[in-house]
């Protein structure tokens, strides 16, 4: 997919405008974040279980090489075969070269964030394929031509009666109103794609080294039809999905479910383990696991390495004041949010996001609930730290605040600057004590006043005794 | 108890009574308090743009000038909390400057967990009188702790009624230099928040941050609402919150 | 160097103190992480926190009731009645209740599939199916009504006692382990659940002793 995060504050401008996604964003705070806060206290201990949780991805990260080769060892000696790109178009290389090994002509896709970062589903219609995405909200966005706006709820942009329009046109059938009624329209329209795929596309929640398993979460079915009726399966997913063993991937997820959709447990969890049996009556013949790099490996080591334990469960994004009034596209690629607003810099080049790490308040509701404890704030400023050290930040930015910072490393010059500054904003804001404008903060005072100060210092009132 | 008190940049600058406010909150609570005269600013504007080396520098200004004392009060949670929590962070690769660090950053509280927790003051000087809302700080609330704190003070006043907003815990879309650099946005964060104060009718909305508290106010009355009261808790608990 | 060398050497380069043998340890160990607490009463939790997943729960003493029970649901229910079934449920009396139950996989033109389950979750009112020649895993799937007989005595605490199950009684995991916790849903529409999605619409779970 292609990365347009440098359009952020343009974006920004047009999804506050936006009232029909404005009134689909106010569902999130219901939904997704009152969800959460009911089911979450089903767990016993969440701090510890939090804290259980991050060790299992660190145990992973910190030793990333042999967990994957035994991940490898594993799932090739049942009879899957292992892949690894490099890149999102060595893995669309591989993905079409599979579909041409097995004359594949119909491929259906149950939802992949990792595919989206390949661009997978065109590069396979230019190789013959076509995909079917079976996820409904994916379904939705690939008849509108749109990309996902959160990674676990992909409309949640779209409203019903958008929807409702879209299968209108799409499906030449009568326009259906009810939530349920489209449910079943797309179930009917979609079967038959199950059916006659020769393959299925999948992603992988975990993949559990100890049995070399893939492991998905779904609700709709449509992850247990395409990985069980197609003959051939693709599943494709980032490096650092490694968990170690049958119980670590539980502990996980316990949370994932919960953190996500506020859900227990999701109604699907299917541990895949190699090919079809002779004796089975379903399942692949054909079982492909493709381990994507894509920058990962760069953050192993580095400063940044705690972003890896990320189980993309979206609970960041759900409760972070900034997503909950721009929605997802305006972060302009696979990922939104806090946790996109450090992956896109880091995979995508920081040069290409500028905006993404300082569009935040380090208000920290985020790393508040995230189930593996990542903190997401500190990787912000990291990441702010490295635009500064490398020369991207705008002199109007960073010299008014080298100068503040000289003034404070100096008590006596820093004391006369504020009293000759406070005297003069006093005077600007007049009988009603308030600034309309204030030369170099426009960004406040075109949408609010600024009080004005009282006048005086509190250091003078102190000095002179006053004021008490 | 002697007490180093770190009135904030903002308070120095903007309401110079909120330093007041807390003198007498304090001094009624039995302290000696101090108010070293070189202060300046914790460095948090610098640290949050990324620039590590000003606020590193900053950091060992305020050790010099505070370490001595028993406790550090600050009535604004993102100071307290750049102290406790982000000082350490600093020098986390220097032994000995971690442990000062540290055990500065564990001698100094937020002005309403000071009082709650510390000081225990039997009763406090104010006479608000109507209802008020309370805003939480974000680095108040998720870096020290602090939502009891100011509510259990306020609620031993008599004249006061305490009525919670809808989502009191939600960000305003102050975060510093974020209000200007990303001014759209901070301001539709406001005017959420002024919609969760008006929609409680309350007669003053108050908070323990005056970055909170100038966004919240600037955005009401640019919105036209110059009845609604923004005050900081120190005012309130302190009996200093006559109209100016 | 291929890819899988490229990456590998990548991680190792900035991995110095990673080793295998620490690997081997935590598999041989698989220690289990912080558990929920799950009520002695294991059959009333299942039921209890199956029902809340909207499945349907009924209840004998006797196997050979099964086949009356699931006519009287269907029939409360106007749906059809015939179906496919695994093959260690075919003895079952199914045409003396008036079912017609055929011991096949599922096509997508059946409307009813009977499985049983390899165990149940209480703590989560969860099944455990492992797919397999005799348990074929469409039969849970295509079908609109899903029907699981379970044992009550197959019914775990957690998800970790049920992998101990699968270790004891198994070598290995079978190509599928599903977790089935009610009807297919879906809430990409306005974030409203909506039961039954691309799965079956419904779930229900008979319990009944082996």
């Amino acid at each position: 997919m292609q990365n347009t995060s440098i359009q952020f504050k343009k974006q920004v401008t047009i999804k506050l405008a936006d009232t029909r996604l404005q009134d689909a964003l106010s569902r999130l705070q219901s939904r997704f974040v009152e969800g959460r806060s009911a089911v979450i206290s089903e767990i016993h201990d969440l701090q510890e279980t939090r804290t259980a949780a991050a060790a299992i991805r660190d145990r992973v990260i910190n030793n990333l090489e042999h967990w994957l080769v035994h991940f490898e060892q594993q799932a090739t000696a049942r009879g899957a075969i292992v892949h690894w790109a490099e890149t999102g178009a060595d893995v669309n290389r591989i993905v079409a070269g599979i579909a041409a090994q097995h004359g594949v002509k119909t491929a259906a896709k149950s939802k992949s964030m990792v595919s989206e970062e390949c661009g997978l589903n065109d590069a396979l219609e230019l190789a013959g394929v076509k995909v079917m995405e079976t996820d409904l909200g994916e379904y939705i966005l690939q008849l509108a031509h749109e990309a996902p706006s959160h990674i676990v709820a992909p409309v949640v942009h779209k409203n019903k009666e958008e929807i409702s329009d879209l299968f209108a046109e799409k499906h030449h059938l009568s326009r259906k109103t009810g939530i349920a009624e489209l449910c079943r329209e797309a179930r009917e329209v979609l079967r038959p794609a199950f059916l006659n795929a020769d393959m299925g596309i999948s992603g992988a929640n975990f993949l559990v080294a100890e049995t070399g398993s893939a492991l998905i979460v779904t609700n709709e079915g449509n992850g247990r039809l395409v990985t069980t009726l197609p003959r051939v399966h693709v599943a494709i997913t980032g490096i650092e999905k490694v968990v170690p063993t049958l119980e670590d991937v539980t502990t996980l997820l316990r949370l994932l479910p919960r953190s996500a959709t506020g859900q227990s447990i999701t109604n699907y969890v299917s541990v895949l383990t190699g090919k079809k049996n002779a004796e089975d009556h379903d399942g692949p013949v054909h079982f492909h696991i493709i381990l994507l790099d894509n920058g990962r490996s760069s953050l192993v080591g580095s400063e940044m390495q705690e972003m890896l334990r990320c189980i993309r469960c979206g609970a960041c994004m759900n409760h972070c004041p900034v997503y909950q009034n721009i929605g997802g596209h305006a972060y302009g690629w696979v990922y939104p949010g806090p946790m996109g607003s450090i992956l896109t810099p880091l995979l995508g080049g920081i040069e290409k996001s500028p905006d993404l790490p300082n569009a935040s308040t380090f208000c920290g509701a985020c790393a508040a609930v995230c189930p593996v404890k990542i903190p997401l704030p500190d990787l912000l400023r990291k990441l702010r730290e490295k635009q500064l050290q490398r020369g991207m930040k705008s002199w109007q930015e960073t010299f008014p605040l080298k100068v503040w910072a000289w003034l404070a490393l100096h008590p006596s010059i820093y004391a006369m600057a504020t009293r000759i500054g406070v005297r003069l904003m006093r005077m600007m804001g007049g009988k009603e004590k308030l600034l309309h404008t204030l030369p170099g903060a426009s960004g406040w005072t075109e949408g609010r006043d600024f009080p004005a100060p009282s006048g005086k210092t509190f250091r003078e009132l102190y000095k002179r005794g006053e004021g008490q | 108890m002697r007490i180093g008190l770190f009135v904030t940049c903002l308070v120095d600058a903007m309401r110079p009574r909120i330093g007041f406010a807390a003198i007498k909150l304090l001094g009624a609570a039995v302290c000696e308090v101090v108010v070293p005269k070189l202060q300046t600013c914790c460095g948090q504007p610098g640290y949050n743009s990324g620039d590590r080396k000003s606020a590193e520098a900053l950091a060992l200004k305020f050790l010099a000038e505070f370490e001595s004392f028993d406790y550090v009060v600050v009535p604004s949670g993102s100071c307290a909390g750049m102290i406790r929590v982000h000082y350490p962070a600093l020098f986390k690769d220097d032994p000995a400057l971690l442990a000062r660090f540290t055990a500065l950053g564990q001698r100094t509280c937020e002005l309403t967990d000071f009082l709650a927790n510390v000081a225990k003051p039997e009763k406090m000087p104010g006479t608000f009188q109507g209802t008020l809302t309370y805003h939480d700080s974000c680095s108040g609330l998720r870096e020290l702790d602090v939502y009891n704190q100011p509510r259990a003070l306020l609620a031993t006043m008599p004249g006061i009624t305490i009525k919670e907003m809808v989502e009191s815990t939600t960000c305003c879309g102050f975060g510093g230099t974020f209000s200007v650099k990303y001014g759209e946005l901070s301001t539709r964060m406001a005017d959420n928040k002024c919609q969760h104060i008006a929609d409680t009718h309350a007669d003053a909305i108050v908070g323990g941050d005056l970055g909170c508290l100038l966004n919240i106010e600037g955005r009401l009355r640019r919105n036209g609402n110059h009845s609604t009261r923004v005050l900081h808790v120190a005012e309130v608990l302190s009996g200093m919150d006559e109209e100016e | 160097m291929n890819a899988r060398e490229k990456i590998l050497s990548k991680i190792r380069s900035v991995q110095t103190k990673s080793s295998a043998p620490a690997i081997s340890f935590h598999l041989a160990q698989h220690p289990r992480g912080p558990l929920p607490p799950v009520p002695p009463d294991l059959i009333a939790c299942f039921k209890e926190r199956a029902i809340k997943l909207s499945s349907d729960v009924l209840e004998t003493n006797n196997r050979v009731d099964v086949p009356t029970l699931l006519a009287r649901y269907l029939h409360e229910k106007n749906l059809p009645v015939s179906g496919v079934c695994w093959p260690s449920l075919a003895g079952l009396p199914w045409s003396a209740a008036g079912l017609d139950m055929q011991s096949r996989p599922a096509k997508n033109s059946d409307l009813i599939g009977v499985t049983g389950a390899f165990c149940a979750i209480a703590e989560t009112g969860t099944l455990m199916m492992l797919s397999g020649p005799d348990t074929p895993a469409t039969t849970s799937l295509l079908p609109e009504t899903h029907v699981a007989v379970l044992d009550p005595r197959h019914i775990v605490a957690t998800m970790e006692d049920a992998w101990d199950l699968l270790r004891k009684e198994h070598r290995q995991p079978p190509r599928a382990v599903n977790f089935i916790s009610g009807p297919s849903r879906t809430a990409d529409i306005e974030q409203t659940v909506t039961l039954g999605a691309h799965g079956p619409y419904r779930v229900l779970l008979i319990l009944a002793p082996l």
